[in-house]
């Protein structure tokens, strides 16, 4: 395959990789998780550079969904949308656990231990004491990584009961070290995932299985909290009255923020 | 979803196989007085012309076109002429045929013509009328021109600003629940639009943040596609970018940022990073050409209640003061619900006070008294007034034992609403005449409400003060400030924002651009 392949993952830290068919143009890692608008346009325009290309000469572009923290995710998405369009490049979305599935099974003794039986776990932090996860039996003949099933988020503990059920005894690996996992779990190193995000999509392309869908897996609902149906500060309750009927004829307020109490936080 | 305020029209380059497409137009609408197949086919060849068509998606798959233009421009030479422009009846009064000029502007600026020349039939008054709007004035009339209906040609000429003086800026918007982008060639509006989220909040009460983010990345790439298609442009055309990184919401500004960054590394363009609210004040810039300066400027929406003391746009913006508590549009949403009205409350309160009296309750203004003045002379307090029509209704109520009358209801919104326009303008009139500054203007989402602009209306008039309220839809958030204070960056020679900034959620609007 000889597209020039953009790769833009901020699941974890920024990671951006340029890729032609088997060689790595430009590759470029900021491990911070909290500076993903502030590294997103030097990290793309420093791998453009590195691959010495200029942006109309991209022809793809792959973007991580995820699943992970939303704040960060989202301003990957964003950048490699809007990227394709003006390049006018092929938009294509990739699971970024698949990423780090793919890393961790490119070593042959890990590999040689993973099975359906004994499927690879592989974790990332969720917040909220939870972890998005999911299970993988290997990799297929184009190196495509094995998904059992679409990504999840639980708690831990949960985690666990489910995989008793399941009865299945997985290699672990965790993607961060926020959340520690069992004693049996390895360290992994989850922020430059651009490059095998890319090889992922490159396999799946093979199979004409990359898809176009780019939407953020948030895994999640947004937190928000219906307001109660009657907020006067009275204990009385009369019935309503019938208001004047007639449509509004002026616009949007613009909004207002609900507050903090009707909020939760977004992760 | 979102809605998008644009039709799907395309606007490409015309190439050979158009041709016969073209002459079907072509014979709708100028009917004896039609070039030949023959010519328009030299035309569309030609080295030195540049013919674009306006397509419209029929169904799945299949096109139709249904406008074109064209120019001619010589290598070298500095005229360019508009060599014929025609939009099939069915389609007209969309818009297109200003699409279609805006885009042969572009063309001729980008091959460095510094005049665009033009003939129109003195029975066009509609088409001249559009012409005039794009800076063409008439400069001669040819007898007869036109054969056989022996009518004359009105000749019309431009004259076009090179790039780097007028550059073409898209801006991107997202720091609440509004998704906008703009674009803007020097201080000319081309486009603005601008998808909502608001509906998705309604049941909320209030914008919940990672709504609006979410809904940001959805939009965002139409809404580029149709502010684009507005313009009558194409990415190749854009000079330079421009988003708003502050103040808002952090997640949804991250948003608009990321996507901003990303166009200015693809197409290798500067970008530049502006404030919001003061994006507010440079949209005047669209309608009047400039920012008279010294003015004062409140801005009230759902997010900000902010009295600026603008010197200078680019160089010297000061808060004067803003709310302590909730924002004006907040309160309004906030007592709408008290009052079972539905979300945003500012529209649902300007309609039930219609009909109510506004001195019927002395609601408290927030801020106002001899003690408050002194420390928070400009700053603004809502939820002592949000307790006080709370409490008064429950009292109400209770003395009553019944709920409101609708009389009741009327006049307690339309008191509500004369408590927070009061506040708003006597401060904002307070603002101009104890700093000597003769002008006012409004902007933010709020000033929809009918009772503050008159208000605003009447005291300005009262005190010799000018009151500037831009059009609506460049007064709630929108892409068109963002890329109008963008320009005026690029025109006063300001360096491009380093690629590295971040989004600052309490940005001060001393910060212009980051």
């Amino acid at each position: 395959m000889t597209l020039n392949l953009l790769v833009i993952d901020t699941s974890a830290g920024t990671s951006i990789a340029i890729l032609r068919g088997s060689d790595v143009l430009g590759e470029v890692n900021v491990a911070d998780t909290k500076l993903h608008a502030e590294s997103i346009g030097t990290a793309i325009a420093q791998a453009l550079v590195l691959a010495g290309l200029k942006g109309s000469e991209i022809q793809a572009v792959v973007v991580g969904r995820g699943p992970a923290p939303f704040t960060g995710l989202r301003v990957g998405i964003a950048a490699g949308t809007v990227f394709a369009q003006a390049v006018g490049a092929r938009l294509f979305g990739a699971v970024s656990l698949d990423a780090l599935a793919w890393a961790a099974l490119q070593d042959p003794e890990l590999a040689a231990k993973v099975s359906t039986r004994t499927p690879l776990l592989i974790t990332s932090d969720a917040r909220r004491s939870e972890v998005f996860w999911a299970l993988y039996t290997g990799l297929s003949s184009n190196g495509v990584p094995m998904r059992t099933d679409l990504p999840a988020v639980n708690k831990p503990a949960a985690l666990d009961e489910l995989l008793i059920d399941r009865n299945v005894d997985a290699v672990r690996l965790d993607a961060h070290t926020e959340v520690t996992g069992p004693a049996t779990s390895q360290s992994f190193e989850g922020a430059a995932i651009g490059t095998a995000l890319g090889r992922v999509a490159q396999a799946l392309l093979v199979e004409g299985e990359l898809g176009h869908d780019t939407s953020a897996l948030y895994l999640r609902a947004p937190d928000a909290v219906l307001p109660k149906p009657h907020a006067r500060y009275g204990k009385a309750e009369y019935s309503k009255p019938v208001l004047a009927g007639g449509g509004s004829t002026s616009n949007s307020d613009g909004g207002s923020t609900a507050s903090a109490n009707e909020v939760g936080g977004a992760e | 979803m979102s809605d998008l305020f644009v039709g799907e029209f395309g606007l490409r380059p015309a190439v050979e196989a158009d041709l016969a497409a073209i002459m079907t137009v072509e014979h709708e609408c100028f009917g004896n007085d039609a070039w030949s197949e023959a010519n328009m086919h030299l035309e569309l060849v030609a080295h030195h012309t540049f013919y674009w068509v306006a397509t419209a998606q029929l169904d799945e798959g299949t096109e139709r076109v249904v406008a074109y233009a064209g120019l001619s421009k010589l290598p070298g030479g500095e005229q360019s002429d508009v060599q014929t422009i025609a939009v099939a009846p069915e389609f007209r009064g969309r818009g297109l045929g200003r699409r279609l000029m805006n885009r042969l502007i572009a063309e001729a600026r980008r091959r460095e013509a510094t005049d665009m020349f033009l003939e129109v039939r003195a029975d066009n008054p509609v088409a001249q009328a559009l012409y005039a709007s794009l800076g063409f004035e008439t400069i001669d009339r040819r007898r007869a021109y036109y054969q056989p209906d022996g009518v004359d040609a009105i000749v019309m000429r431009a004259p076009l600003e090179p790039i780097n003086s007028q550059p073409v800026v898209l801006g991107i918007e997202s720091s609440c629940d509004e998704t906008g982008v703009g674009i803007v060639r020097g201080t000319t509006l081309l486009a603005n639009v601008i998808s909502s989220s608001m509906e998705e909040h309604a049941r909320y009460g209030g914008v919940v943040p990672e709504i609006a983010a979410r809904a940001h990345l959805e939009a965002l790439q139409p809404t580029i596609h149709s502010a684009l298609a507005e313009a009558g442009l194409t990415f190749a055309d854009v000079d330079a970018i421009a988003v708003a990184n502050g103040p808002g919401l952090a997640g949804a500004l991250m948003v608009g940022v990321g996507a901003a960054k990303a166009l200015a590394a693809a197409l290798d363009k500067p970008i530049y990073a502006v404030n919001h609210l003061v994006g507010h004040v440079g949209v005047d810039i669209l309608e009047r050409g400039e920012v008279k300066s010294p003015t004062i400027a409140l801005l009230v929406s759902g997010g900000h209640t902010s009295l600026l003391l603008v010197n200078d746009l680019l160089d010297d913006v000061q808060l004067l003061g803003e709310t302590i508590d909730d924002a004006a549009g907040e309160a309004f949403d906030k007592i709408a619900r008290i009052m079972g009205l539905k979300y945003p409350g500012g529209p649902e309160i300007d309609r039930v006070a219609a009909s109510g009296d506004p001195k019927a309750v002395r609601f408290p203004r927030g801020l106002t008294l001899p003690k408050d003045m002194a420390k928070h002379r400009y700053d603004f307090s809502f939820s002592g007034l949000k307790t006080a029509v709370a409490r008064h209704i429950e009292v109400t109520e209770n003395t009553q034992q019944a709920a409101l009358s609708d009389q009741q209801t009327a006049d307690i919104a339309a008191s509500f609403r004369e408590a927070v326009v009061d506040v708003l303008i006597s401060k904002a009139v307070a603002a101009c005449l104890d700093h000597n500054v003769p002008r006012l203007l409004l902007g933010g989402g709020v000033i929809a409400n009918a009772r503050l602009r008159a208000l605003a209306a009447e005291r300005c008039a009262a005190n010799g003060i000018e009151l500037r309220v831009p059009a609506f839809k460049l007064c709630t958030d929108n892409g068109a400030m963002i890329a109008a204070l963008g320009a005026q960056l690029v025109m006063h020679g300001r360096q491009a924002s380093d690629l590295d900034f971040g989004v600052d959620s309490t940005l001060p609007v001393t910060t212009v651009q980051s």
